[in-house]
């Protein structure tokens, strides 16, 4: 018997449809990417008219860049500490909202909510919570778990765990959504097979909670460090990445060199600096993570 | 057929959204100009005010339609560079440091004979020999507020002459439980304020052409005389005569604070003097920041209203809604009583603006006519003593790293080190 091949049913809408998506993505993503990347070999001033082509002098400066060291040190921290955080956070709520009753799916809707608010939006809010005579500092004070009220945004350090913990808050809803759908698809014969075989709650949550999860997590922790990685509304509305740029990012940098220090060409070498450390950073984890993945 | 209207809806939409990309137009469909003029609003400079102040001004200048721009922040520099980039400059921008946009073309001078006509210092902030905002009114930044209650509670019965006398006070004032200085260390122009009166007093009081030497390379950040003036401030935060956490405290509850009898003495620029609260204005006093000798130097800066586009397409109808605009005493009722602006238009008393201000505003605007020795408000000038681009940022960052860090060398090289990359 032999087999013949299918006739080709090219659907012209869907071609249309996919051009599309394909020329907004070449427009609004790789020219400006282009534009960018040429700009970082100049020394344009977004005052001025005209630049001049210096070449590699940029990238070369980045080296002597103090600022620039102690953002990316700072923003390559944060990513790995709240990817963590969020990540583990995620995988817990998921496991409490694992219900089908209607509270729970209210709930559901209530943990995804901070991912649906602007940053700036989160940042004002969450300042006016961790401010000296905010919210936080009045029932701490009050319960008696603090003396005197806690300078979050205050100094440095603490500033930085402020910074971390409400993108923690805002990653956190998205990351359980994930872990959530992943944790749904796991076939309940699963559990009861290994019920069956005596394995008790935490074997089964090591041996097939955790390994099913794995699609779900390479999905969180991967968006979680480009989210990070990326980090600016956040950091504007809460702290304007201070005290003393200690809670400067290298996103709040690039904006700082380019429309402060009317250092455009700068700017953008830091920003290709910053898509090829994410880029590295993402795939590598991407593919580590995938190793993990189980096939049913 | 249904595959064509599929690929018909598609194609309108990606035209949809490449029709939003379309640059805006300058010209009224009557003949009309319409000119687009940035502006900032604060607690004292709202909507209403700056709706009403270009309503007043449109009346004198028939055939203009204004088109209001609102700055996200007060940072309006930063603001108007970005339009600048997007190819959007605005054709009018209000309270811009114009130095960084006259050295790239962008902005068109006043005509020196209007200028010389109407306003007490023609040349306030002139930069390079030119008037590029008309200097409708300064500022003093910053002066020394106090809480005169708190200080007779303390024992102290007349504000310090002299740096010794200051600390004296300060320490006299904790001794009692009051917080001796309010910071809203949380906004960094804020956090810098008893610095920015530290450097005018000691520097520049002693070298007012620090600044210019600092572009020529004479004087650096780093040396002797300026560690010596920003070791002052770290004595301060050292001695705890600043609030618990000051670092973070935002520039809006540091006024409260202050206004609410928190803390006895508040260092900040005299727009403060919008913020005294009328109810009991006679509870509060000024003063200078103290040198060591007690001489008076008093750190001024010469603001104003709107700078002109050098690219606007109407820049007769710009000019002409701009002189309207910086000639309307209506206008600056709302800057003195609001925003604490001291006047500098010519033949023009207080009484003419007819405002209502309070004793310390009298006593504090008493500054400007009088003969002193007036120098340029470190970092807030905006003639040939303001700072290179970035530098104001560098200064504020170093102003809140020094609040706990004993580093005056090192914060002070990383300020010559930030200098000499902005104007490389």
């Amino acid at each position: 018997m032999t087999t013949r091949a299918r006739p080709w049913r090219g659907d012209t809408a869907l071609g249309a449809i996919a051009v599309l998506g394909i020329g907004l993505y070449i427009v609004f993503i790789i020219v400006p990417l282009i534009m960018s990347a040429w700009k970082s070999l100049t020394d344009e001033n977004p005052l001025l008219a005209h630049s001049d082509f210096i070449g590699l002098a940029n990238y070369q400066d980045m080296a002597h860049d103090d600022a620039l060291i102690s953002s990316l040190g700072f923003t390559l921290v944060m990513a790995a500490v709240v990817t963590v955080a969020a990540n583990a956070a995620g995988i817990g709520f998921a496991m409490l909202l694992n219900r089908t009753s209607l509270s729970f799916r209210m709930m559901r809707t209530v943990a995804f909510l901070p991912q649906v608010l602007s940053g700036v939006i989160v940042g004002f809010v969450w300042r006016y919570i961790l401010a000296q005579d905010g919210i936080l500092n009045a029932v701490l004070v009050s319960t008696g778990l603090s003396s005197r009220p806690i300078t979050w945004l205050g100094s440095p350090l603490l500033a930085r765990f402020s910074v971390g913990l409400v993108a923690a808050w805002v990653l956190t809803g998205f990351t359980t959504v994930v872990h959530l759908a992943a944790l749904q698809s796991i076939p309940v014969e699963m559990y009861q097979a290994a019920t069956v075989d005596g394995a008790g709650r935490w074997q089964q949550f090591r041996r097939i909670t955790l390994p099913m999860l794995a699609p779900g997590t390479t999905i969180g922790v991967t968006l979680s460090l480009i989210t990070m990685l990326k980090l600016y509304d956040i950091i504007v509305a809460l702290t304007s990445g201070g005290p003393a740029n200690s809670t400067e990012s290298t996103a709040l940098y690039i904006i700082k060199l380019a429309f402060t220090d009317d250092r455009f060409g700068y700017a953008s070498a830091v920003a290709m600096l910053l898509l090829a450390v994410s880029a590295v950073i993402a795939l590598s984890v991407t593919g580590l993570l995938r190793r993990r993945e189980v096939d049913l | 057929m249904r595959h064509k209207r599929l690929l018909a809806a598609c194609l309108a939409a990606g035209l949809a959204l490449l029709a939003g990309c379309s640059a805006p137009s300058s010209g009224g469909s009557t003949g009309s100009v319409t000119l687009t003029y940035l502006t900032f609003e604060t607690p004292s400079l709202t909507a209403s005010f700056w709706d009403t102040s270009i309503a007043n001004a449109n009346k004198k200048v028939p055939g203009v339609t204004i088109k209001k721009l609102v700055a996200p922040s007060t940072d309006r520099d930063a603001y108007a560079k970005q339009l600048q980039a997007s190819g959007q400059f605005p054709d009018l921008l209000q309270s811009i440091t114009p130095s960084t946009f006259v050295q790239a073309g962008l902005l068109k001078p006043y005509d020196q004979t209007w200028v010389d006509a109407n306003f007490l210092l023609p040349l306030g902030n002139a930069y390079k020999g030119k008037v590029y905002i008309p200097p409708t009114n300064s500022q003093i930044i910053p002066m020394v507020f106090y809480n005169k209650t708190l200080f007779t509670k303390a024992g102290i019965n007349a504000p310090p002459k002299t740096w010794s006398d200051f600390l004296t006070v300060c320490a006299k004032l904790k001794a009692a439980g009051i917080t001796p200085i309010e910071l809203g260390g949380g906004d960094p122009f804020a956090a810098s304020m008893p610095l920015v009166g530290i450097l005018s007093a000691d520097v520049l009081g002693k070298n007012p052409n620090w600044l210019q030497d600092r572009y020529s390379g004479k004087v650096k950040f780093t040396d002797a005389n300026v560690q010596t003036a920003v070791a002052k401030y770290r004595t301060l935060a050292k001695n705890g005569y600043f609030e618990d956490g000051a670092l973070g405290v935002k520039y809006a509850d540091s006024i409260t604070n202050f206004t609410s009898g928190k803390t006895a003495m508040y260092m900040m620029g005299s727009w403060f003097l919008g913020s005294v609260p009328k109810d009991h204005a006679d509870d509060f006093g000024s003063f200078m920041t103290p040198t060591d000798d007690g001489s008076l130097v008093v750190p001024f800066a010469v603001g104003g209203s709107m700078a002109i586009s050098a690219k606007t397409a109407a820049p007769d109808k710009a000019t002409a809604f701009a002189q309207a605009w910086s000639l309307d005493p209506d206008n600056y009722k709302a800057l003195i009583e609001g925003d604490g602006a001291f006047p500098m238009l010519k033949g023009k008393s207080l009484t003419d603006y007819h405002v209502t201000v309070t004793q310390v505003f009298k006593d504090s605007y008493a500054y400007v006519g009088q003969q002193n020795t007036k120098v340029s408000a470190f970092g807030w000038a905006t003639n040939d003593d303001s700072m290179p681009s970035g530098l104001n940022d560098a200064f504020y960052a170093a102003s809140q790293a020094l609040y706990s860090s004993d580093d005056v060398a090192g914060q002070m090289a990383k300020l010559d080190a930030a200098w000499n990359t902005a104007t490389k």
